[in-house]
């Protein structure tokens, strides 16, 4: 067995890696396709010898056929096999839409429930000065995808251990990794780690305002933290690993511990999830709330491919910070 | 090519017969408000299905299209089920979902489901073909789809995916010549069964209205993918006898030309084979029609008896 039973330190994209070694050994009927995934490795390594370790039965390298890579997973996982399919980037969505929204989510439910889908589809998203087409993070496009799991780490750990749960779930998931994390490196708990799907994480503990953040916005929102400890108000990060199933009780519990909701995507604000995210809280938990929510995202504007452009738009650990000072 | 049996002619003219009276059953339902979808006939197609699904086992795959309920009844779906999905009750398979424009399916046999968005059948076809590859099974699986929907780009996809990694999927075009009011002369480039050169894959035109070519084509493409020589691409030119659907005024065709085509009845022909060949008589024939009819009627019994869905319905079976 590769897998270790030490804490051990592994970048976001190793753990992605472990997690497709661990499943795929444990489980033959887990097989990895995609753009690149095999001899490249996957262009964020997050596949890198798989192709050795498993061959080229299991490990496949595909057409640049987004449509068909989705739609066969599908038809895959209905005859009993658990595909993680890459999409290269999230940005390729709309090219695959029809078999995301309404073949990965919708299968089962519109048969009578006869069929499982146990499929995974890898989702890099995040800014990484590739472009309005590449660098988007279309998490909140799936809100309404009722049927189709939506889970995002934030973190190695996370990702390894959401990863592996994921496969495993019967329910179809869409697996959104932030591109910019995948150099980032975290402890990593040895043994078979498994991280519950829809449970949420309280990445810090605070009593003053909670931080509801995930993908890169988590260790953001970890940093501003920091920084506001020293200014005297007591930061609680919530990291809800996901928006379906989304872990209301551990959302709404922190809010009434501390009266005060900033919300941080890096998606663009408007459509983005954080204002699904505040709905709930605004129906559920408005007596607790003792300021306005604040929402932390991108303006709306398309991601520019500069980076040096891109440095003014995307959402950071400063303007988390600010939006927090800014609270009653 | 070899002769095909006496009792394999009479199966697949029953086949037709029993989609036939299907068909004639779900159109009165229709008329009588007991249908709760949307219907598109298979009226003049029966020679396709019943010939391209009869070459297949019981474990193989099907991916049907939404004329007609022939595959499904072909490949030996509950005929019941199919009622009570017309319906929209809990006798359909579909559980009450409802699934006219047909959303149902068995794994037990095979049958796969269908998309709504025409054309999503050929990426599920190409992976559940993978899946028989990777499984190390030597299951086939037939994907049905209209002149219309070989249109759609997830074909390319999908032809090129499935030929590249030679898996067994047999890929049947009912060409009927027109995608839903626009003839095939105004929409289609060159000829569907020359894009199979393309993808390196071999590619058939046939009489789709003929059940026996149907039958021996398909038969020879199953043989050739079960055997693990990959995909073929049959076209199978054929006349629908009805609208696209039930209502459809049809201004885009002249009742003289639907008439000249209903005059090419597949089963009528088939009959005429039987009886010329000696093979059936004409009272046979007609005894087999009442006995087919008379299990077309339980099915409508068995399914009108049973009740509606509660609103409960609608939250179970999304997740697992």
């Amino acid at each position: 067995m590769s897998r270790s039973t030490a804490t051990r330190t592994l970048t976001f994209s190793q753990a992605i890696r472990a997690a497709l070694e661990e499943e795929m050994e444990r489980d033959d009927r887990v097989f990895v396709w995609g753009e690149d995934v095999a001899v490249y490795g996957g262009i964020y390594g997050a596949t890198a010898g798989l192709l050795e370790r498993f061959g080229d039965g299991r490990v496949i390298d595909t057409p640049i056929s987004e449509t068909m890579i989705v739609g066969a997973a599908v038809g895959a996982a209905v005859t009993g096999l658990r595909p993680v399919a890459e999409l290269q980037s999230s940005g390729y969505f709309g090219i695959a839409m029809d078999e995301l929204y309404h073949k990965v989510a919708r299968w089962r439910y519109m048969h009578g429930g006869v069929f499982t889908v146990p499929l995974v589809i890898r989702l890099p998203e995040g800014a990484k000065g590739a472009g309005p087409e590449h660098d988007v993070s279309p998490e909140a496009l799936f809100l309404s995808a009722s049927g189709a799991y939506v889970v995002i780490p934030s973190d190695p750990a996370d990702a390894l251990g959401l990863l592996k749960s994921s496969i495993r779930d019967d329910n179809p998931v869409l697996f959104f990794e932030h591109a910019g994390l995948y150099a980032h490196r975290g402890e990593v708990p040895g043994g078979d780690h498994l991280v519950p799907l829809g449970k949420a994480a309280i990445k810090r503990e605070g009593g003053d305002v909670t931080v509801i953040a995930w993908s890169r916005m988590v260790g953001e929102s970890l940093r501003a933290a920091e920084q506001l400890a020293t200014e005297g108000i007591d930061v609680e990060v919530v990291d809800p690993r996901g928006l379906r199933p989304l872990d209301l009780d551990t959302i709404l519990g922190s809010v009434a511990r501390t009266g005060r909701v900033v919300i941080a995507h890096e998606a663009p604000k408007t459509g983005g999830a954080g204002g699904e995210m505040a709905a709930v809280i605004a129906e559920e938990a408005l007596e607790y709330l003792e300021s306005p929510i604040i929402r932390v995202a991108s303006a709306d504007v398309p991601i520019p491919q500069s980076r040096h452009l891109q440095q003014f738009l995307i959402p950071t650990a400063s303007s988390v910070a600010e939006a927090i000072r800014r609270l009653d | 090519m070899a002769a095909i049996e006496p009792a394999k002619l009479l199966e697949l003219y029953e086949s037709m017969v029993t989609m036939k009276l299907w068909d004639q059953t779900a159109l009165r339902l229709l008329q009588e408000g007991r249908v709760l979808a949307g219907y598109h006939s298979g009226r003049g197609q029966e020679a396709i299905p019943a010939g391209g699904v009869a070459p297949l086992r019981r474990d193989d795959y099907l991916m049907y299209a939404h004329r007609g309920f022939g595959y499904t009844i072909a490949k030996g779906m509950s005929m019941a089920a199919m009622f009570g999905d017309l319906m929209a009750n809990t006798a359909g398979a579909t559980g009450g979902l409802g699934a006219g424009i047909p959303h149902f399916a068995d794994p037990e046999l095979g049958i796969l489901g269908q998309g709504g968005t025409l054309g999503s059948c050929f990426p599920i076809a190409t992976g559940a073909a993978f899946s028989a590859k990777y499984r190390g099974t030597d299951q086939v699986v037939v994907c049905f789809f209209g002149d219309g929907t070989a249109n759609r780009g997830a074909f390319h996809e999908s032809a090129n995916a499935a030929s590249a990694w030679k898996l067994p999927v047999v890929w049947i075009c009912e060409n009927n010549g027109y995608a839903v009011s626009v003839p095939a002369s105004r929409a289609i480039a060159g000829r569907i069964v020359d894009r199979a050169i393309g993808y390196g894959m071999p590619g058939v035109r046939i009489d789709g209205m003929d059940v026996t070519e149907v039958y021996q084509t398909a038969s020879r493409a199953v043989d050739r993918a079960r055997a693990g020589e990959g995909p073929t691409l049959i076209e199978a030119m054929c006349h629908r006898f009805r609208g696209h659907y039930e209502g459809d005024p049809q201004a885009y065709r002249t009742g003289e030309e639907v008439e000249r085509l209903t005059a090419l009845d597949p089963i009528v022909t088939a009959a005429g084979r039987l009886v010329a060949e000696g093979i059936a008589t004409e009272r046979q024939l007609a005894e087999l029609e009442t006995a087919v009819q008379r299990k077309v009627d339980e099915a409508v019994e068995e399914a009108a008896s049973a009740p509606m869905p509660g609103p409960e319905r609608l939250f179970e079976g999304l997740y697992v």
